[in-house]
């Protein structure tokens, strides 16, 4: 393939998808300064690679290269953030021993959530540990479907599920606390 | 409490396929399925609404803004190319050895952005809702239920007098997607929505009239491929009975009443009307299906 037609397949594959590639930096580093240079790392990256992208879903590949740029990006630039990361596996783990959805039975009232204020919606997002808000991020913010966040983060369907589960059981027993 | 609806009977399971309902991740009959569950229990239908609003408030939280000047940066990447070579590593998804499982080497730093933040294109909202959704029982499985598939399907098959491999293929197709296996690719009870979407992917759109007055609501439609076709199946409901009705295009066809093909507890009627050969399909009892085919054939004219 021509130079040319490489430049062009980049802003056909890559700039349509800057917002989304920017909100899942933004969650996965935790400010939207730095979202935006891991982004552009990782629209090097793209470039650099462009030719190996066969077609397909152009924005589940750009955001697999931003999802990897975030985190080599955190492990040179906020190496004390990613310590929390651990042993994937052990995350899993613990949610399958808390169960997968609300810790105890009851969380609280739906109303309740839905008026939880902007910022404490996003300091609740923050807090979640990084496995849990990625796949919350993938799915609310992003809107992929099981099986695209599945595949970008090589875990079967059902971890997808019971770590989306988790997530959400988690943000909504901190927003009914907050409130 | 048991059920026989194929879900999960345990707490966990049962939850997470209410997630999957919200995610609209579930076809239509096993959407049907946690949606009954959630009208029994207060509990889950607590659980739904919370997810529901969860799911809200977190897609309302404001996006990053892509500002004009960071958009024409991450362009400049692209043109660059063309007159010096970007420094080029790796294939991006192929790790490099780094400190995490799973991740690549980065480039060396980025540059430091010029702060332009003038707010750009308004986004869409990232909850449009998927009509793909996937393999159901991949997903029952993961979550490790104990589905057993009821074997009946195959021995119908195999056993009855339906020779007709059309027929046969009509029945399993049926029989999946009461599995959940088969999703319906788009749910819409406008027939002004399955109609087009029909004949874009396979350029052929049968009648498709809502009965819902009648009792037999259009919920949707799919593609079942049949000995190497593509052919288009709409799906309706009735009570709670799925009935499905694939329409097989004919070249100048005839014309041909109502012939029962039922058979191993599902009903099948076949007739045609020299532009498509019809195949309606569902577990009702056979003179619910026949007043369904009657009002099919009176609207269908």
């Amino acid at each position: 393939m021509s130079e040319r037609a490489l430049a062009e397949r980049f802003n056909e594959v890559v700039l349509p998808h800057l917002g989304d590639a920017l909100a899942l930096a933004r969650w996965l580093t935790g400010n939207a300064a730095d979202a935006e240079d891991v982004v552009q790392d990782a629209c090097i990256k793209a470039h650099a690679g462009i030719s190996g992208y066969a077609g397909g879903n152009a924005r589940a590949w750009l955001l697999t290269i931003v999802r990897n740029t975030s985190y080599t990006w955190m492990a040179r630039n906020r190496p004390r953030a990613m310590m929390a990361v651990g042993d994937l596996g052990d995350l899993d783990d613990m949610a399958a021993a808390h169960g997968t959805s609300m810790p105890d039975e009851d969380g609280p009232e739906a109303s309740l959530i839905a008026k939880a204020d902007t910022a404490a919606l996003e300091a609740a997002i923050a807090a979640l540990p990084q496995l849990f808000r990625e796949t919350l991020v993938l799915r609310d913010i992003n809107g992929m479907s099981y099986r695209e966040i599945s595949a970008m983060l090589a875990v079967p369907i059902g971890t997808v599920m019971s770590r989306l589960a988790r997530a959400r059981g988690l943000l909504a027993s901190e927003l009914g606390r907050a409130s | 409490m048991t059920h026989d609806d194929g879900l999960p009977n345990d707490p966990e399971g049962i939850r997470l396929m209410i997630h999957a309902l919200v995610d609209g991740e579930l076809d239509a009959a096993a959407a049907l399925a946690v949606e009954r569950r959630i009208a029994a229990d207060p509990r889950l239908a607590a659980e739904h609404a919370r997810i529901v609003a969860l799911q809200g408030a977190v897609s309302r939280l404001p996006r990053p803004d892509v500002s004009d000047a960071f958009r024409a940066r991450i362009a400049s990447i692209g043109m660059a190319g063309t007159e010096r070579q970007a420094p080029v590593e790796a294939e991006p998804q192929r790790g490099t050895p780094s400190t995490l499982p799973g991740l690549i080497a980065g480039p060396g730093g980025g540059q430091r952005r010029e702060a332009g933040t003038r707010p750009s294109q308004a986004r869409p909202s990232p909850r449009t809702r998927r009509f793909g959704s996937f393999d159901w029982r991949a997903m029952a499985a993961s979550i490790m239920i104990s589905a057993v598939l009821a074997s009946g399907a195959t021995q119908w098959v195999m056993q009855s007098g339906v020779d007709d491999g059309f027929a046969a293929a009509v029945a399993s197709g049926h029989r999946r997607s009461l599995l959940a296996a088969s999703p319906i690719d788009i749910v819409s009870s406008d027939r002004h929505t399955v109609k087009p979407w029909l004949d874009a992917r396979i350029g052929v759109s049968p009648p498709a009239p809502d009965l819902a007055q009648d009792g037999y609501a259009l919920i949707g439609g799919r593609v079942e491929v049949i000995s190497g076709r593509p052919v288009p199946a709409l799906v309706y409901r009735h009570r709670e009975h799925l009935i499905t009705l694939v329409a097989e295009p004919q070249q100048g066809g005839k014309t041909t009443q109502p012939d029962d093909l039922s058979s191993g507890g599902f009903s099948m009627v076949h007739w045609s009307d020299g532009a498509f050969s019809y195949w309606a399909i569902s577990d009702m009892e056979r003179p619910e299906l026949d007043d369904f085919v009657a009002r099919f054939r009176k609207a269908a004219v």
